[in-house]
């Protein structure tokens, strides 16, 4: 009897390993070795990311290459709209053998989830990442209430 | 009883290590003149102190981790945390103790200098 049942409990630690090898095989989609890549501009524009801390968004873009002059932030509403060129660094003189790299200008808009306070926006540009905190609207902030 | 530990603490060893940070290859330019190789290689996010650049017997090796600030929830998030690893091999002529890199707005500049003897010559020809 003993022997049956460990049969079985062998057959569901197979079947553990292998759903978290399935588990695994949808988080790393598109993050294997040599498949994905580091840095593309995806349907025209730069990959990002957004958080939400409440009273503030957090917007991070990969930008690598790209100086704050290459960028153009615009806002209104909860309209954002993300604008870039990414010019050929090339040196002089030299022969290429491999050029991976994209050179292209994009343009990417966003609807926030909610209204931003246009004139409070902080846009840091740092090791190629793009991070813009956008506070929200007054109205969009989340509220205490206090219970009478 | 004894049978029921050790099916637990063989469940316990047979627990995988899980591989810690996805790994992705850099887009990279390489250029060539007649000093130097040239590589180009995009690795938004990285700081210089997560990055390790590796010359050994004709083999370059660049991986660097990032690791993003963030606070509050996700609302949509298309890139992670990565390990960026590249291997690319390099002729044995390159001057290894010359190599420098500059990592500037998250593209590193890898700058492999030849080593004299394999620099071209022109060959001059004398009259006779």
């Amino acid at each position: 009897m003993w022997t049956r049942v460990n049969d079985i409990d062998r057959m569901f630690d197979a079947m553990d390993l292998f759903r978290s090898r399935l588990n695994r095989m949808f988080t790393d989609y598109g993050g294997t070795y040599g498949e994905d890549v580091g840095w593309r501009v995806i349907n025209g524009s730069p990959r990002t990311n957004l958080f939400d801390s409440g009273d503030t968004f957090q917007l991070i873009a990969e930008v690598p290459g790209l100086s704050k002059e290459d960028l153009n932030i615009r806002i209104q509403g909860n309209y954002l709209e993300l604008s870039g060129t990414r010019n050929s660094d090339a040196p002089q003189g030299y022969k290429a053998h491999r050029v991976e790299r994209d050179t292209t200008s994009f343009t990417r808009s966003f609807t926030l989830p909610a209204d931003v306070n246009a004139d409070k926006i902080e846009a840091v540009l740092h090791d190629g990442l793009l991070t813009l905190v956008l506070p929200k609207a007054e109205a969009a902030k989340p509220k205490q209430i206090s219970i009478s | 009883m004894k049978e029921a530990t050790d099916l637990t603490t063989r469940k316990e060893e047979m627990l995988e290590r899980r591989q810690e940070l996805p790994r992705i290859a850099p887009m990279v330019d390489i250029f060539e003149n007649d000093d130097e190789i040239l590589l180009h290689a995009d690795m938004p996010g990285v700081t210089k102190d997560n990055i390790t650049v590796n010359v050994d017997n004709g083999r370059l090796e660049i991986t660097a981790t990032r690791r993003l600030q963030t606070k509050g929830s996700s609302s949509w998030q298309e890139f992670s945390d990565v390990e960026y690893r590249r291997v690319f091999s390099v002729p044995q002529s390159i001057e290894v103790a010359k190599v420098n890199a500059e990592l500037k707005e998250g593209v590193l500049k890898l700058h492999l200098p030849k080593a004299e003897a394999a620099k071209p010559r022109t060959i001059k020809i004398s009259a006779v």
